[in-house]
């Protein structure tokens, strides 16, 4: 099998690339234990079976980002055949550079020259054959959104690694001062540190351990004696009078700034560009955070009001047909009761529930494809990086902190905008206090049975709440877990371009899938564990004697405080960790005691079957209205619902206004739902952050409403 | 005078980044060398960061780190 690793620049069209190299065998993961993306994908091409590993996009091969870390440590460990170095035709010097230190680790390079089109359209003339001289290694032209020129491509991989081509990498002149230096080193490396010499690429490992790379420092516990390392420092500071790595860094763009002079030739006027104009626009002065928020309103309601019809009807689905159909199938072959119950309450609820998020991870998966692709996320980060900024977050975290209103679910998943891993860690903790979707369900009840006269104000204050705590908690979390954690934004503002909708759906597909795969396993366990809790020991005539029961009957007490501290309420919010609407969902069931009895009518599967089509098209058709329609969120009927009258009479007896309100601050805050905390897991790939947003909204959670429920009665006010 | 001190539309010359480390590498690795010419295009909206163009290319920075590079203009 040849491996071959794809390396470039971001915004070189890359991903283009490899999506269109690889198309559908594309397989999108994480690189182990980090939250960058890892795409690879296994393909026969001319007979040859091919692995081709997408590696991050990386402006450089230093040891400072996570993406480079990941990139040059899979180039020296793996060792892979052939590296395609994606190149964009219209930026060269810069992407020259990351060339340059391709080259020092003597692995077989052919350069994708790509976009191509759009160099030849500025004008601008690249000589094919002197940088395939200049460089040493082959160069193929490619348009990677028109799938021209893929095939020279793979044709010109296989070559070199067949070792049947004239070009495969070069040893570029770094000047006489530099390589007389090389040599010397080189030299003592064989001799005092073979070790590292047998295991990595001679003149890499040179110009590495001349830098000072921390990472292979370590490996020689930072003595570089065996090296003549000072005379070597010596000589070069005063042949160029300034520190190593800035002489490193100035040699190679040299060397990239040559070759570019040499082949590339370009009209001296250069006109306007298209970019120009738009950013002339987006980002004015007055304009530029209305159009960034009109386009965040714009996603953020495409994205819940097209997929909300989506969810209904597979709620319903499942909940509907699917359900009685697997109670009719389990009657059939006579299967206990408590068999019964798991598979329709616990198994088929807890599949239906990872099914339902579907819609959204698609949809806003799409949507954030398309706004990195268009290179307007680098914008949007522009726009907002002043204001984040003042609670430790990065421009680019606003995003998933809007979506965080609709479902924290998705904006979980949607950090991975973000470069740096504090950057994603913070953002992702502070999500969990958007109040979501999820949440609404629980304020309505309450709003709507105690605050009715100005239910808006009461339900917007809760809104503002979470916003108010996630700008405290982001400068807590600044100036404590993450101190002293620098943070930059040195950022390319690239051209706008146009995705290609094959690529954006490739990228959608395999992102969503990757979710929901992970995900499910997890929910689908958990959903079963809380079936479990409630329906143990079997056969409980009373819900307080259940699992759930006694442990409700055990928290209640931490509840006293804070105005609820009965076992019904504690037992509601255990569930509600899997999904916090469940909250109502559960209060119904104990409260009410006796179930909301199904009716289970007779129905013929035939009949099912055609009604699920029917609101099925019914769905297609409320999304799409509600893509035309301008209401905010029309969802939101408070009072109605006439299905809750009876666990409304109950809750005004068990709760006064007061401790109502402190138990909706509760609701908001207490900790991420089952689903959000897996995202987080899957993001980050540890349970630790998940373990500290636990943590830290339980304690948020209660001293908030502690504070509202014993300030109020100090004040006397809603006790009534 | 430093990058962060010149308004959109005027040019300078790098003339020294006064930084060390793992910024100034970065820096670096951007195309941000002594010598380059960089020209500023336009601060954000809310006026931090702003835009340069350098190396043919569109970067955007805090003002913070544009202090750290010291330019000169034409004009001295």
């Amino acid at each position: 099998m040849i491996t071959i690793a794809v390396a470039g620049n971001p915004n070189s069209g890359k991903s283009t690339l490899v999506n269109a190299i690889a198309g559908t065998r594309l397989h999108v993961g994480n690189w182990p234990g980090v939250t960058v993306e890892k795409k690879e994908a296994i393909f026969e091409y001319d007979g040859k079976k091919i692995m081709l590993v997408d590696l991050p996009g990386t402006y450089s091969l230093s040891p400072y980002t996570q993406e480079e870390i990941i990139a040059r440590d899979y180039l020296v460990h793996e060792t892979p055949d052939v590296i395609i170095n994606v190149v964009d035709s219209t930026n060269l010097e810069r992407n020259l550079y990351l060339t340059v230190q391709l080259l020092e680790l003597g692995i077989p390079v052919v350069i994708a020259l790509n976009i191509y089109d759009e160099a030849k359209k500025k004008g601008h003339r690249i000589d094919i054959k002197s940088m395939e001289e200049a460089l040493g290694v082959k160069v193929v032209t490619t348009v990677a959104t028109e799938r021209t020129g893929l095939n020279h491509l793979l044709t010109a991989v296989l070559k070199v690694a067949g070792n049947s081509s004239r070009y495969y990498s070069k040893q570029l002149d770094y000047g006489e001062d530099l390589e007389s230096v090389a040599r010397v080193m080189e030299r003592k490396i064989k001799q005092n540190y073979n070790f590292l010499a047998e295991k990595y690429p001679l003149r890499w490992l040179t110009f590495k351990l001349l830098e000072g790379d921390t990472h292979i420092l370590e490996k020689i516990n930072g003595d570089r004696n065996g090296l003549c390392f000072d005379e070597v420092v010596q000589h070069l500071r005063k042949t160029y009078g300034d520190d190593i790595e800035s002489i490193m860094a100035n040699v190679r763009y040299a060397k990239a700034a040559e070759t570019t002079h040499r082949v590339l030739s370009k009209p001296e006027i250069r006109k306007i560009e298209l970019t120009e104009k738009i950013d002339a626009v987006i980002l004015n002065r007055f304009l530029g955070v209305p159009i960034f928020l009109a386009l965040m309103w714009f996603v953020f309601k495409f994205t819940f009001d097209v997929s909300t019809p989506f969810v209904d009807w597979i709620d319903a689905v499942i909940s509907g047909p699917l359900k009685r159909w697997a109670m009719v199938i389990l009657g059939m072959i006579h299967a206990p009761a408590w068999t019964t119950s798991l598979v329709t309450d616990g198994v088929i609820a807890g599949v239906g529930f990872v099914i339902m998020f579907v819609p959204v991870i698609f949809t806003i998966m799409f949507f954030i494809t398309f706004l990195e692709g268009s290179g307007y996320m680098a914008r949007a980060a522009f726009v907002m990086d002043r204001a984040m900024r003042a609670i430790g977050l990065h421009g680019k975290s606003f995003i998933p902190m809007v979506l965080g209103f609709g479902c924290n679910v998705p904006a979980i998943c949607a950090t991975r905008i973000l470069e740096n891993q504090k950057d994603k860690v913070l953002t992702a903790l502070l999500i969990p206090l958007m109040s979501c979707g999820a949440r609404l369900p629980i304020y309505v009840l309450f709003v709507g049975t105690f605050f009715s006269e100005n239910s808006g104000t009461v339900l917007w204050s809760l809104y503002v709440m979470g916003i108010v705590l996630a700008i405290v908690m982001g400068i807590v979390f600044k100036r404590t877990i993450f101190k002293g954690e620098p943070s930059v934004f040195i950022m390319e503002l690239p051209p706008y371009r146009m995705p290609s909708f094959k690529n954006l759906m490739i990228y959608t597909w395999e992102r969503g899938k990757h979710f929901l795969v992970k995900a499910g396993t997890y929910i689908l366990l958990v959903s079963i564990m809380v079936w479990l809790l409630l329906n143990l020991p079997w056969g409980v005539e009373h819900k307080k004697d259940s699992y759930l029961g006694k442990t409700g009957q055990v928290i209640a007490r931490v509840f006293k405080p804070l105005g609820f501290g009965s076992w019904e309420v504690a037992s509601s919010l255990i569930t509600g960790v899997i999904a916090k609407e469940i909250v109502v969902g559960t209060m119904g069931e104990i409260y009410i005691e006796k179930k909301m009895v199904e009716t289970t009518e007779q129905k013929t599967l035939l009949h099912d079957l055609k009604e699920c089509g029917i609101s099925f098209t019914i769905a297609v058709k409320d999304s799409v209205t509600n893509v035309f329609s301008t209401f905010w969120m029309k969802s939101i009927s408070i009072g109605g619902d006439k299905k809750l009258t009876p666990l409304r009479t109950v809750i005004q007896e068990t709760f006064t206004p007061l401790s109502a309100y402190a138990f909706l601050s509760f609701v908001l805050l207490y900790m991420p739902c089952i689903v959000a905390s897996i995202a987080m897991r899957n993001e980050f790939g540890t349970w630790k952050w998940v373990g500290v947003s636990f943590v830290y909204q339980i304690a948020l959670g209660w001293i908030v409403a502690f504070a509202i429920y014993q300030g109020g009665k100090l004040l006397g006010i809603g006790i009534g | 005078m430093n990058l962060s001190m010149l308004k959109p539309g005027e040019t300078g010359k790098i003339r020294d980044i006064e930084v060390r480390g793992s910024l100034k590498r970065r820096l670096m690795d951007m195309g941000v060398l002594i010598g380059e010419e960089v020209r500023v295009l336009k601060k954000a909206p809310l006026g931090d960061p702003i835009e340069v163009t350098i190396k043919n290319y569109n970067l955007s920075l805090r003002k913070k780190e544009a202090k750290v590079i010291l330019v000169t203009t034409a004009a001295l």
